[in-house]
């Protein structure tokens, strides 16, 4: 259960990203949080595992505060809460299984992680991850070798090897064409429903947010303005949301036909 | 939207006016240049000395062209010195460096107090020379590879924790804030996150560091801290220039041999 309690952040520029958010999110959800770029799900997301520090309020997971946890026990936090980024986020040097290795670095000792020499048990559980993924014939392989999508793919197979009760996604697919959204997609809606993780995704094309999120949640100027299934939200709901008429670039399947 | 913008294009913006800082910059470039060289205010540079004091010069070129392969036998013990001290100091220098480095760049420190610090010392490292350092450790040591060593350690550490800490700055932030968001701890953010994205450029440094070395190996002799320099020295004293001529080739060979394992070392790692 993750538990906003009139959450802010300003930065020091005077931005004002979350302004007194209150928000529930309860275990096993799959949610989708839409807004234009600037309206805060940045913030809302990284506010959950400490990334970016609140400013006021408090924000719990399972009634730990983040906000007030610091050094080992913030780390044990962020252990629980597998995280997926935009830009997917691989050291591209290094290989598949380097790279989802690291979702294992907070259950190894410094020592081991110093000399690169992994639990053969923390191996096992970063192939089964690449596994679910379908890309475990890429172990082996430096991440800068693979396609868009197959990097995101092992950017969610290490989130999944922290074996995570969280997985938060920020823009996953935003750099990706629209197939490979619908995959990289499809993959967390699977990891959401098979493994219970609570999934909550940034996304900003509204026909993704729709098929996808189970509840939607609408942020504007770092306000939560909409709260609801994917299934009530109509273009109406988006119109308010974005504060403007809805054009081409707010549907993924407009944008790639264009 | 396109075609709107199309059918009231905007006004364009006029052309800035030039600015002077180019040519002043030039300028002030020959005026200082003028004041280095001049005979009233400078040095008093005369390009003609170089063909007046050719003569001289003319009997030690010829000689050092001409070097006596016969020497040979005798510059062993001491290029071998000169090769093992580079290495020794290479490896300590570049050792000390790697966390020094970590510790100077604003990517990879862990507050500003000890990024500070660190790049104070190694500033104050940097500032003397390597000829500097062997004379000082010469003076409080004794005369021997010892001294040398240890004026290349410094030298070392100054060189590859400036170059690496500003490629560490440069580096991709992507991969660190995906370990933070992972749990992981300080340390191991570095070792998974940033070292295997500076890992060739530190090979190369350390190679290049390596290099140097060696050739910093001629000046060290002079001062009495060991290696080739001291053989360099007496033969040159002696007026003996066919064996300084072999030296100075033997060092090229050497330095040459290491830029081409250097050159082959990186390829097969980026």
């Amino acid at each position: 259960m993750i538990d906003f309690k009139n959450a802010s952040v300003t930065y020091p520029g005077g931005v004002h990203a979350l302004r007194d958010l209150t928000l529930q999110i309860p275990d096993g959800e799959m949610v989708v949080i839409v807004g234009l770029s600037g309206a805060g799900k940045s913030t809302l997301i990284r506010a959950i595992n400490g990334l970016v520090p609140l400013t006021g309020g408090d924000v719990t997971v399972d009634g730990k505060s983040v906000a007030k946890a610091r050094g080992g026990e913030l780390r044990r936090i962020r252990s629980r809460i597998g995280m997926i980024f935009q830009t997917f986020n691989l050291v591209k040097r290094t290989t598949v299984l380097n790279n989802v290795l690291m979702g294992r670095l907070h259950a190894t000792p410094t020592w081991r992680s110093l000399v690169g020499r992994y639990r053969p048990g923390d191996v096992e559980i970063a192939m089964r991850a690449l596994e679910r993924v379908g890309i475990v014939e890429k172990a082996y392989v430096r991440a800068a070798n693979l396609s868009g999508g197959q990097q995101q793919r092992v950017g969610i197979a290490r989130a999944l090897a922290q074996e995570p009760k969280i997985i938060l996604a920020d823009e996953p697919v935003a750099s990706l064409d629209p197939p490979t959204s619908h995959m990289v997609m499809r993959d967390l809606q699977r990891i959401n429903r098979e493994l219970g993780i609570t999934t909550i995704v940034n996304l900003h094309f509204l026909d993704l947010a729709k098929v996808y999120g189970d509840r939607i949640i609408g942020m504007r100027d770092g306000q939560l303005v909409y709260d609801g299934s994917g299934a009530q939200a109509d273009e109406n709901v988006f119109r308010d949301i974005y504060g403007r008429s809805l054009t081409a670039d707010d549907v993924l399947e407009a944008a790639a036909t264009r | 939207m396109t075609s709107a913008s199309l059918a009231r294009p905007a006004e364009r913006p006029r052309k800035p006016p030039r600015s002077l800082l180019g040519p002043a910059g030039i300028a002030a470039f020959l005026l200082i240049t003028y004041w280095a060289v001049s005979s009233e205010f400078g040095i008093g540079l005369d390009l003609g000395a170089i063909v007046k004091d050719l003569d001289r010069g003319q009997v030690i070129l010829a000689d050092v062209l001409r070097p006596d392969f016969g020497f040979f036998e005798r510059t062993i013990p001491a290029m071998l010195e000169t090769i093992q001290m580079a290495i020794i100091a290479t490896a300590i220098g570049c050792g000390i460096a790697l966390p020094a480095a970590f510790l100077a760049s604003r990517v990879t420190a862990p507050n500003a107090f000890v990024l500070r610090v660190d790049r104070g010392v190694l500033n104050v490292i940097r500032a003397l020379p390597d000829l500097l350092y062997a004379m000082i450790f010469v003076a409080a040591l004794s005369i021997g590879p010892l001294a040398g060593i240890m004026a290349l350690i410094l030298f070392n550490l100054g060189v590859i924790a400036k170059l690496l800490s500003e490629t560490i700055d440069g580096v991709d932030t992507g991969p660190i804030e995906a370990a933070r968001a992972a749990g992981a701890a300080r340390v191991q953010t570095i070792r998974t996150a940033v070292y295997p994205q500076v890992l060739p450029n530190y090979v190369a440094f350390s190679l290049y560091v390596l290099e140097l070395n060696i050739r910093a190996s001629t000046v060290l002799g002079l001062v009495g801290a060991g290696g080739i320099g001291r053989l360099l020295n007496l033969q040159i004293g002696f007026g003996n220039y066919d064996n300084v001529g072999f030296i100075i080739l033997e060092l090229f060979l050497l330095v040459f041999a290491i830029e081409l394992l250097s050159i082959s070392l990186r390829r097969r790692l980026v």
